[in-house]
């Protein structure tokens, strides 16, 4: 186990670079004051618009698959087929594998199921995990608008912020496995918001939307971003997919005057732990498996110190 | 400031553990309570072709959805969070828009990546009756012989949706009523025995002295279903063995509720 952390963790382990001096701050280098630097990043929206705009095409193509009866992207989130091509949702397929263990029942899962599975685990392998959540999750996007609420609620102090310890997701994710195994059923599917909100999309909502409506309204009112966060198993297994993705947001340390706001408009901002003032140990570091590749804090970096990269291209490339 | 930056806390680990292990629980005996009480819960939806027994439906179906996509007159809805632990799991509402035979391949089977909806019974049946007729003509089969339609036939015929009962009291051919007017008030679609093109059963009027839809429209007609004659001027309809349940009779019914109703299989 020490041995999996330290290869996946090794460099939160090592010892911090030292502080960096004021001279070296980079709107110090450029010889502006903090607020002038800091001022270059506001407004800039281009990899959000750019996420919600693929985001709605992705869920709008199902739509229009099925309303003008076009093969392009048919099913829905929970299993699709993109031009022929089945895509698993996968963990509804780790579920259904737990329960066909004990039912004797994967001899009959068709080869479809099986090229659906293993090819959404290769290609969230290499475009980074949990980057389904914020580029195609239709929950994640409202989410996401709640949270600007939730925000606002919470500055004008009607709302009290609260945190809790993230790991309690891998509880859930072993808790509705075992759920599965337990019972025999889908259990997690009853209450997936994920896959309830894309069939209401698709095939009209239903009374499950109610569901989806009273999670949207406590992360607003309540926890923010509370299922994402600290529930959502299907964010779990894209995390342990996406933990050594080859595409994957990455930080310069000279280009960084650690105003933080990365941070702050961070869904996993641990993530980011080496954006603090003397927490990074290396020049260059890259996010982890929670990291949803949302883009969010490239946009928000005054010092453009966080890009899209491609993981230890600078070590393999010398 | 920013949420949790990495720092494991012990405690709040444990505090927020207990919830999730408590909430868990609380969702885990809702859904035992749900599967012990399926009697009740279970609403006996009329599940698409090939589907398998319904306790390993509900949890081989994934709820997907390919299979309502891909059906031709679109009689495949889901189910939602009223009909229990088969919240998302594919029905059809014979009395909207029946399974009409008329797509000719049994896709929504064939699509089902999880075999909740059982392909190779039907392709079994068709290579069977491929077989039995290629041997029948030794394996010379003459020109105006279409193999494909033999096929196909053979595989409606594995189909088991369920079986059609007649509620005698209602039926207008008991009676010795007839009806006229749109062969359906709402718009569905169907293909008529022995046509090629599928029609909107609205748009079709007909004129019959004894009503006798069910037997008319049922795709597999006399091996299905026959207007009994009763004697006496009124007739009464008769479902045979080779009934499948496929649902066209109860939707073409002018009665309501309609005097003919499939049953599902599993019931």
């Amino acid at each position: 186990m020490a041995f999996i952390y330290d290869f996946l963790h090794g460099d939160k382990r090592r010892k911090p670079l030292p502080p960096k001096k004021k001279e070296e701050l980079p709107y110090m280098k450029e010889g502006i004051t903090y607020k002038e630097w800091h001022d270059r990043a506001k407004g800039r929206h281009k990899w959000r618009n750019r996420r919600w705009a693929f985001l709605i095409f992705i869920n709008l193509l199902f739509v229009i698959s099925f309303t003008f009866d076009m093969g392009v992207l048919e099913g829905s989130l929970s299993g699709s087929r993109l031009l022929g091509l089945y895509l698993m949702d996968p963990f509804n397929s780790l579920q259904e594998l737990t329960i066909g263990a004990t039912h004797n029942y994967i001899p009959q899962l068709t080869t479809n199921f099986w090229t659906g599975f293993v090819t959404i685990l290769v290609f969230y392998w290499i475009v980074g995990g949990r980057a389904f959540c914020s580029w195609v999750c239709p929950y994640h996007f409202f989410a996401e608008l709640g949270e600007k609420v939730h925000d606002y609620w919470v500055k004008k102090r009607k709302v009290k912020e609260k945190t809790y310890d993230i790991t309690v997701k891998y509880v859930f994710w072993a808790g509705f496995l075992l759920l599965a195994l337990l019972t025999g059923e889908l259990v997690f599917e009853n209450l997936n918001p994920v896959g309830i909100l894309s069939r209401s999309i698709i095939y009209g909502p239903g009374l499950a939307l109610l569901w989806v409506i009273l999670l949207l309204a406590y992360e607003v009112f309540g926890i923010k971003r509370f299922w994402c966060r600290y529930v959502c198993p299907i964010g779990v297994t894209y995390s342990f997919v996406g933990e050594l993705s080859p595409i994957n947001i990455k930080f310069e340390l000279d280009k960084c005057g650690h105003c933080r706001d990365c941070q702050d408009v961070c869904l996993v901002p641990h993530e980011l732990w080496f954006v603090k003032r003397g927490a990074a140990t290396r020049e260059v570091h890259y996010t982890g498996g929670d990291c949803t590749k949302c883009g969010l804090c490239i946009d928000a970096c005054p010092g453009n110190a966080l890009s899209y990269g491609l993981r230890d291209s600078d070590k393999i490339l010398g | 400031m920013a949420a949790n930056e990495g720092k494991f806390n012990r405690r709040q680990f444990l505090k927020a553990s207990a919830a999730a292990v408590v909430s868990l629980a609380a969702v885990g005996s809702v859904a035992y309570w749900l599967k012990d009480s399926r009697s009740i819960r279970d609403r006996g939806l009329l599940r698409p072709p090939g589907a398998i027994a319904e306790d390993e439906f509900l949890f081989a179906c994934i709820k997907c959805g390919l299979c309502v996509q891909i059906c031709p007159v679109r009689a495949i809805k889901l189910a939602d969070w009223n009909d229990g632990l088969a919240y998302g799991t594919p029905y059809i509402d014979a009395n909207v828009q029946a399974c009409d035979f008329s797509c000719d391949s049994i896709q929504c089977a064939e699509t089902c990546p999880t075999s909740a909806l059982h392909f190779p019974v039907f392709r079994e049946a068709g290579e069977k009756a491929v077989a039995a007729l290629e041997a029948k003509y030794n394996h010379k089969l003459p020109p105006d012989v279409n193999p494909f339609k033999v096929q196909i036939y053979a595989m409606k015929r594995a189909y088991k949706l369920g079986v059609a009962k007649v509620n005698a009291d209602q039926c207008l051919a008991v009676h010795g009523k007839g009806y006229k007017g749109p062969l359906t008030h709402h718009r569905a679609k169907l293909r008529p025995p022995g046509k090629d093109e599928r029609v909107y059963t609205d748009q079709i009027m007909v004129d019959r002295k004894i009503c006798d839809l069910c037997a008319v429209y049922c795709p597999l007609q006399e091996d299905a279903i026959v207007m009994k004659d009763r004697g006496d001027g009124t007739m009464i309809p008769q479902v045979l063995d080779g009934c499948v349940g496929c649902g066209v009779c109860q939707m073409v019914c002018p009665t309501e509720p309609p005097a003919i109703v499939v049953e599902p299989a599993e019931l």
